[in-house]
């Protein structure tokens, strides 16, 4: 029932300039898949290629099976709801949810139920003869949804549709959104600039990078094996901290390290060659403090504490000048300038070559 | 604590000399403009009293205020000549509402197409259209005439409508462009997903969205033909077809005994189109501003 996606070798081109480098992607049937990475790395473009409002400069966009590359934006079943939520001002809430509906000449009775159904499920009924700049943000947000749903597209995409909200509300549109995933199971494509949006909604993330896939899969393969730097800095929160060091030398089960400060054998084997530089990656969430509790990482000076409550950060300096945060659970009382020594899982902890890959 | 008073007394001269120099500033302001709006009014206002006047009296009354009110002169100009006045009135509208809607419908189809569509050469044919812009009306005029002559227009009202429809007033489209560049292009995207056509994209959310800008095309179009002296003088040359402007000349010309008294009365009929057309207009172009702002 539900659609599935394939980009082959999708390139898109200004005039000479190429933004986006021949991508290829499959997403299946039903699924939730985040588009994220840095400003302009052509996560929209990518986007607005599917939807049909930019010509495809090469590569094939196959929607269940059907090449759709030169089909109308209109033909392709697909709704989409933009960042600036592109209501049209001069229409009350009414007209805007059935203009699409309109637009393909449904009867009126028909129009009217499915605004109506629309309607209860973004319980904005009682809104339905306002015009949009009588709206607040959040009920323009579901307003522009509704318009999506009420066409009943194949697919939805939405370009970065939460920006725009405060926080809060962010996180209760993030939840609905979800929900109408879960119940309307349609294929979902969501561009999104914040990593906790994608984590907590994605089946699966598609990291990009200057118009290329850096990776894509689901959220925790994407967390616990990052092919790269790139994706390895990118998700999680806070930060992945990242340390020079070398490799000393690997063989069939263990590879031995050296940070400017210390030494230490890592429990596996790596493709890295002996006296090459690598950088170890350590999420903040998987140090520790406590004497014994794994690999002796460094000693570090803590500059700085925040207590978030639930956990506390610690910001602190290596002995070489290298900076750590480090998350801890609970409730911590660290005196500033004091010394801790940074523990780590050795299970845990990231090696990338000179290259920024994996290894 | 001794120095506080003191201090208090400097504020409280600076602020009065503050005061008073800003009533003088104010007095001059309003003198000057009073002046100038005198200055601007005056024909005006002379020509309506004139209107009024016995005809004896029009060129060597002392007053703007008729010595005796009548409105005779313009039962006079409504008649007076060979054909009714009414005729011309009704000649000047039907050219200037079909100007109107000829002038508002192409220019917004052209503007849209500018600001919106993707063709070939749009730029070029942009920089072609705004050149017409810098051409006086006068060096088109004969090519014009020639044209028309050829097709047998003339002495028709056709070479005074026609070209409206066909978006040839480079001025208007410009305008609209510039207005419609202004409307955020993810409403179109947003319309195109909802499945419009080029077509109803313009219709159903640019006019909308656009009526301040169509207002003032629509008064500006009005005011320029109906006040259009040159056109109708060198396309029409039988008296039933004559425009309003013609017609007022009509008083003047040939015998050298003119009808000053209806000449002055016509004049002053002639302006109210204008003013109720402004002022129904007018009404849209203030809405259309309060409606605009959408986002946020
Ligand atoms: N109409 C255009 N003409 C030329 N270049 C463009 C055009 N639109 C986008 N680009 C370029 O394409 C690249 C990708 O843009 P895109 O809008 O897809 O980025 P993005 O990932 O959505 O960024 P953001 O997160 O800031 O929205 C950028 O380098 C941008 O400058
Ligand atoms: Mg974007």
């Amino acid at each position: 029932m539900a659609t599935s996606v394939v980009l082959q070798k999708i390139v898109k081109a200004y005039g000479e300039v190429q933004v986006v480098h021949g991508v290829d992607l499959t997403i299946e049937p039903g699924e939730f898949t985040v588009f994220v990475g840095p400003s302009g790395c052509g996560k929209s473009t990518l986007l607005r290629m599917i939807a049909g409002l930019e010509p495809i400069t090469g590569g094939d966009l196959i929607i269940d099976g059907q090449r759709l590359n030169d089909v109308p934006a209109a033909k392709r079943g697909i709704a989409m709801v933009f960042q600036s939520y592109a209501l049209y001002p001069h229409m009350s809430v009414y007209q805007n949810l059935a203009f699409g509906l309109e637009t393909a000449k449904l009867p009126k009775a028909e129009i009217a139920v499915r605004v109506q159904r629309a309607a209860e499920i973004l319980r904005i009924e009682p809104l339905l003869q306002r015009k949009p700049k009588q709206l607040s943000g959040g009920q323009r947000q579901r307003v522009a949804i509704g318009r999506a749903i009420v066409r009943e597209p194949k697919i939805f995409l939405f370009d970065e549709p939460l920006s725009n909200l405060d926080a809060e509300l962010r996180v209760q549109m993030r939840v609905e959104i979800a929900k109408l995933h879960n119940d309307l199971g349609n294929t979902m494509i969501y561009v999104t600039h914040d990593q906790v949006e994608a984590m907590t909604m994605a089946d699966k993330i598609v990291v990009l990078r200057a118009g290329v896939i850096e990776q894509a899969g689901p959220p925790l393969e994407l967390y616990n094996n990052p092919r790269n730097i790139f994706v390895a800095g990118f998700i999680g929160s806070p930060k992945m901290n990242f340390l020079k060091a070398n490799i000393e030398g690997s063989d069939a089960t263990s590879t031995r390290l050296a940070t400017s400060t210390d030494v230490f054998t890592l429990p596996r084997p790596t493709s890295g060659a002996a006296g090459s530089a690598a950088t170890l990656g350590v999420r903040p969430e998987h140090i520790t403090i406590t004497p014994g509790s794994g690999l002796k990482l460094a000693d570090v000076r803590v500059d700085l504490v925040e207590n978030l409550g639930g956990q506390t950060l610690l910001y602190t300096t290596a002995a070489d000048g290298q900076t750590l945060t480090i998350m801890l659970e609970g409730q911590l009382q660290v005196e500033l300038g004091s010394t801790v020594t940074a523990h780590i899982d050795p299970a845990r902890l990231h090696i990338f070559n000179a290259e920024g890959n994996a290894i | 604590m001794t120095i506080e008073p003191m201090r208090l007394t400097v504020v409280t001269e600076t602020n009065s000399a503050k005061r008073l120099r800003k009533r003088i500033f104010s007095v001059v302001a309003h003198v000057l403009l009073i002046s100038a709006s005198i200055v601007m009014l005056y024909p005006l206002l002379w020509m309506l009293s004139a209107s009024f006047r016995p005809e004896n009296e029009i060129f060597n009354a002392t007053s703007l205020w008729p010595s005796s009110w009548s409105l005779d002169a313009y039962f006079r100009g409504w008649n007076g000549l060979r054909v009714s006045f009414g005729t011309f009135f009704i000649n000047s509208f039907i050219i200037s509402i079909l100007s109107v809607i000829g002038n508002v419908a192409a220019c917004s189809m052209a503007a849209f197409a500018f600001a919106r569509l993707e063709f070939r050469g749009r730029r070029f044919w942009f920089a072609m259209m705004l050149m017409t812009l810098m051409l006086p009306y006068q060096v088109t005029l004969i090519p014009q005439y020639v044209l028309f002559l050829n097709l047998g227009w003339v002495n028709t009202t056709l070479p005074l409508v026609v070209p409206k429809f066909l978006a040839a007033d480079a001025f208007f489209i410009f305008l609209m462009v510039q207005f419609f560049r202004g409307i955020p292009k993810e409403l179109d995207e947003a319309a195109v997903m909802d499945g419009c056509s080029p077509w109803r994209v313009y219709w159903k959310i640019m006019l909308p969205l656009s009526t301040p800008v169509l207002a003032t095309a629509a008064i500006f179009t009005f005011i320029w033909t109906w006040d259009d002296f040159f056109g109708p003088l060198i396309y029409l040359s039988d008296m039933r077809q004559y425009t309003v402007m013609l017609g007022l000349r009509s008083f003047t010309d040939s015998t050298g005994l003119s009808d000053y008294g209806g000449l002055f009365a016509m004049s002053v009929l002639s302006l109210v189109p204008i003013f109720l057309f402004f002022l129904f207009f007018q009404r849209l172009l203030i809405e259309g501003i309060a409606t605009t702002g959408m986002k946020r």
